[in-house]
């Protein structure tokens, strides 16, 4: 099995740019977190991945072969999201039942067993009726689509929005073990990451319609830093670097420092270096411009 | 191997050190397995890949040591391999950031060693 591969991904409605340009590779066998703000591109990214919204240009292909129109390589692929199951739409009106059944059609590993394993864990009834469930619950039915499906690139698209702590930590949980398992390739879009950031391998912050950082969340954290102390300290520490996020108050700068290559600190002062979580570098990152 | 892990410090390098927590305290002995890096990543809720590397960087100071399609195993002689360590380190990781906040209170050494002795 090949990576899934983008090359120049392009999208606008009407006038409006909302990718462009991207290009990405996923590897077999990782979990990606696409980050980023609301309204940043990461559903439209994840819709033309997997076929589901055409692209106005660029290409999308797995193991050499365009994805689009392919029911081969889309029956490899599945995205899981966000349903909003309102009254009298297509979806609300399914059962949890029917709406599966359209996995079993879809997906050429569905697994029926495992996703009976995860209805009943979720204590989901599989009668009921998608527009009377909270979103909560809705969240958990479009997980379970999205493991059952067994494919080996699988999309899950705000997955932990409207689950408490107790379902988010389960969703972790089988995620790393489908992971450990099956070797398959999962990538979660979301902006909760405190606590999601240890079960990435890499991170993809998509920002403005493109792609800021692509890299090993552990590698990116490690040259990562935020700098704090009397302004012109800091200043002169940082001089040349690629700083973001400046914040001062009275005399005192505090800014966040992403060193590149084999680049170190000009001469230290008196200032305190803090590490960096993904949630304060993905803070600083955005709030740039 | 139940301590929570914190933002200060890389995953991998928490899980590595967890590790030899656990062998100074005899909650792992020497010739035992330790935990696979899936256990581990489910344990933590941590990507295998950052467990991996966790093990691995005890593999190549010679602390574990794979048997092939087994695991990995504590090496004997680990524990004091691990203590010679953490004393080189000890300077480093403790002293220095001693004496550094001890200068900027304007704490002479002779202040210093009168606390010590306090002990």
């Amino acid at each position: 099995m090949g990576n899934l591969i983008c090359e120049n991904i392009r999208k606008q409605f009407k006038k409006h740019v909302v990718l462009e340009d991207v290009n990405l590779t996923l590897e077999r066998g990782k979990i990606y977190g696409l980050l980023g703000r609301n309204g940043a591109g990461k559903t439209t990214l994840m819709s033309i991945i997997t076929a589901q919204l055409p692209s106005s240009g660029g290409r999308v292909s797995l193991d050499g072969e365009d994805v689009w129109e392919n029911p081969k390589a889309l029956s490899k692929i599945a995205f899981a999201r966000e349903f909003q199951g309102n009254t009298g739409s297509l979806i609300g009106n399914l059962s949890v039942q029917e709406l599966l059944k359209m996995g079993r059609i879809y997906y050429a590993n569905w697994d029926e067993e495992y996703a009976r394993k995860l209805m009943e864990q979720w204590k989901i009834d599989k009668k009921a009726i998608m527009s009377t469930l909270s979103q909560g619950m809705r969240s958990m039915v479009s997980i379970i689509l999205g493991l059952a499906s067994k494919a080996e690139f699988t999309f899950f698209d705000e997955p932990v929005a409207g689950l408490d702590a107790v379902a988010r930590e389960e969703f972790y949980r089988m995620i790393i073990e489908e992971n450990a398992n099956t070797g398959r390739t999962l990538v979660i879009s979301s902006h909760i990451l405190e606590e999601a950031s240890g079960i990435f391998e890499e991170v993809i912050f998509l920002h403005g319609g493109k792609i800021l950082y692509h890299e090993n969340v552990e590698e990116l954290l490690a040259r990562s830093y935020r700098i704090t102390g009397r302004s012109d300290v800091v200043d002169e520490m940082v001089q040349g670097h690629r700083v973001y996020h400046p914040q001062t108050i009275g005399r005192s700068k505090s800014v966040t420092v992403i060193l590149e290559g084999d680049e170190t600190f000009n001469e230290q002062g008196e200032v305190s270096i803090q590490p960096e979580t993904l949630q304060s570098l993905f803070v600083a990152l955005c709030q740039n411009e | 191997m139940q301590e929570l892990l914190n933002d200060e410090k890389s995953i991998y390098l928490q899980i590595s050190e967890m590790i030899e927590t656990d062998i100074l305290r005899d909650i792992l002995v020497e010739e035992e397995k330790v935990p696979s890096t899936n256990e581990l990543a489910r344990l933590y809720t941590i990507n295998p890949a950052t467990a991996l590397k966790g093990v691995n960087l005890l593999v190549d100071q010679g602390i574990l040591y794979k048997k092939r399609g087994i695991g990995m195993f504590v090496k004997s002689g680990a524990k004091e391999m691990i203590l010679n360590k953490r004393r080189e380190d000890f300077y480093d990781t403790f002293v220095k950031k001693f004496l550094e906040e001890a200068k900027q209170l304007g704490i002479s050494k002779k202040e210093l060693v009168k606390m010590i002795e306090r002990e």
